[in-house]
């Protein structure tokens, strides 16, 4: 970050000029440039919605602030310190976009959200008092305690979202990472994904990041909102998001904006609009999967 | 029987250590590339031959081992890299590795018998014979030939593995639920899977002295995939597998040093007639209950 006088709040999060492009594998020449110059902090306590397009660079931010991408140019500072520090220290939970975990499993859901804390735990000890206290809490706040004992497979997909989130949280955060979080939820569903998230944003104290391609599920969950379409700013702009603006973050390149939102129903649909998401998709070529480090 | 005392004594940590390994296994889709390695340790093997290092004495043994074990676990590391590029398709990786080590291994082979011919003129009948109980015992294994000094490899091996396995539990259970968090959890599933594949490279090297390279993955399979179908509990899907580990081995060298069959295929045998025990246990027990 630029050295500036040190705000009266910590941020959670900042984003300095920071651009990323994927490099080029094998014969293929052209790299892809999936975010640029974006720059930006979120305070602590905020419940940020990033809204943009499919292949507009959301999942490289999020992997950006998780620290699993390194920007190519600029920086990306997590409560002060390098991504993969916080994450080292259990600052950052994490909710993936899809579940892609193994549901034949034999392991409990008291089992599954341990996980989200036993990287912290030294491999030779066993779960503390203060370990299982956190992990029965994480557990009661997304109110699955009667479930705990029960097998993964035997869960609804609402309610294994809820394990996720549990394990989100597990290792008590301080900032709550969500990638496409509600895709494919109705309207109620999401209403009652922002209600939990709020939730746990006031009991935990969380800073939130929820990045989205739907207006709705930002709108359920976030009070702040950023728009991001390979590039974003931050504009301190009182004004809430306006037809003309979505338009040119769904259909051009195009500074974001961000302020309290009140958005109608008539508006998100404008927003989600598919056609120019796709044209997005081709531009950039980074799609919400690209970067996977799978083996 | 005092003789074959080594025998069990290595057959009974193998199994052990490939029914806690089994469970992982089977619960990663890994199943593939434990038949990778072992196929690729057939190079490993071929190279050994070529070099001269052979398990005549304790130093032959060891530095054998040794170029296999490198084998191994340069092919399992490989495998990784390979199926990382081809974003994750690791049939691919594993095809390759696996039938490019098994030719070069029966090319060095060839390498090392001309030069043997070579080397004692009218002999040259006796040395096919010895190549030829050479090749199979690798390929199927020659566990009753076990001395003290493989035992206590093996069991030496065994036990780090064993360590190694209960130390990294958590990273590993968390890597083969859900490997594609976990380095947003902090854990780099590069390492993870690195780290797993290295101790999978040994005990299937270890493995391969009891069932040979045909079969020693299977030791590795399934005693796990057994486990998986008597319950839906972690700790006792550990418990059971290892159970099962130790009994089809026990069980397969009791048939086969009485019936006087192979202890390595008998054991495999036992171990797959122990699986298929299971998977009608399953498949009957709810019908039942009901």
């Amino acid at each position: 970050m630029p050295p500036h006088e040190q705000p009266p709040k910590q941020s959670a999060v900042e984003i300095d000029h920071v651009s990323y492009t994927y490099p080029a594998t094998g014969f293929d020449t052209d790299s892809t440039h999936a975010i640029d110059d974006v720059n930006f902090s979120i305070e602590q306590s905020t419940k940020l919605g990033i809204l943009g397009p499919n292949g507009g660079g959301k999942s490289t931010l999020i992997k950006l602030i998780l620290g699993i991408l390194q920007p190519t140019n600029g920086s990306v500072r997590v409560f002060g310190q390098t991504p993969a520090q916080a994450r080292q220290q259990g600052l950052i939970g994490y909710l993936p976009q899809r579940i892609e975990a193994d549901l034949d499993w034999p392991i409990s859901v008291h089992q599954v959200v341990a996980l989200g804390r036993a990287c912290r735990i030294k491999p030779w000890k066993k779960l503390s008092a203060d370990d299982n206290a956190a992990i029965d809490r994480a557990i009661q706040l997304v109110d699955l305690q009667d479930l705990a004992a029960k097998p993964i497979g035997a869960l609804s997909g609402g309610q294994l979202q809820r394990v996720m989130i549990a394990r989100a949280i597990a290792g008590n955060p301080k900032l709550l990472v969500l990638d496409e979080p509600t895709v494919g939820v109705d309207i109620a569903g999401q209403q009652r994904f922002g209600n939990l998230i709020d939730t746990l944003h006031k009991e935990l104290d969380l800073t939130v990041i929820l990045v989205s391609h739907d207006m709705r599920a930002i709108a359920a969950t976030a009070d702040r909102v950023a728009c991001l379409s390979r590039s974003l700013h931050f504009h301190d702009t009182p004004d809430g998001l306006t037809p003309a603006v979505l338009a040119q973050v769904f259909a051009h390149d195009v500074a974001g904006v961000f302020g309290d939102i009140h958005i109608d129903a008539h508006l998100a649909e404008g927003c989600d609009d598919p056609d120019h998401a796709h044209q997005h998709q081709h531009d950039y070529g980074c799609t919400d999967n690209s970067g996977g480090g799978e083996s | 029987m005092n003789d074959l005392a080594p025998a069990i004594l290595a057959a009974l940590v193998i199994s052990i250590m490939g029914g806690a390994l089994s469970v992982f296994v089977v619960l990663k889709r890994l199943a593939f590339i434990g038949q990778g390695i072992s196929h690729a340790a057939f190079g490993g093997v071929g190279i050994a031959l070529v070099l001269g290092v052979h398990g005549a004495t304790t130093m032959g043994t060891i530095g054998q081992l040794s170029i296999v074990v490198a084998f191994s676990i340069a092919a399992a590391l490989w495998i990784a890299a390979l199926s990382r590029s081809h974003q994750g398709r690791i049939d691919t990786a594993i095809g390759v590795v696996l039938s490019a080590s098994m030719a070069l291994g029966f090319v060095l082979f060839t390498l090392a018998e001309s030069k043997h011919d070579h080397d004692d003129h009218g002999h040259a009948a006796h040395g096919h014979e010895d190549q030829h109980h050479l090749i199979e015992d690798i390929l199927f294994g020659n566990i009753l030939a076990t001395d003290w000094t493989k035992a206590a490899i093996a069991s030496t091996v065994a036990a780090v593995i064993l360590f190694v396995t209960w130390f990294n539990r958590r990273r590993f259970i968390f890597w083969a639920f859900d490997q594609p968090v976990t380095d947003a959890y902090g854990q780099s599933s590069k390492r993870t899977t690195n780290t797993f594949l290295v101790l999978l490279a040994l005990a299937v090297v270890m493995a391969m002295q009891i069932a040979g390279v045909v079969l020693a993955a299977a030791m590795l399979v399934l005693p796990g995939a057994a486990a998986l179908n008597l319950s839906s509990k972690l700790r006792p899907v550990f418990i059971y597998s290892i159970l099962i580990g130790t009994t089809g081995a026990a069980l397969g060298m009791t048939i086969g040093i009485n019936a006087g069959y192979p202890a390595g295929p008998a054991i495999v045998l036992t171990q797959s007639i122990v699986y298929l025990i299971t998977l009608i246990t399953k498949t009957l027990a709810p019908k039942l209950r009901s």
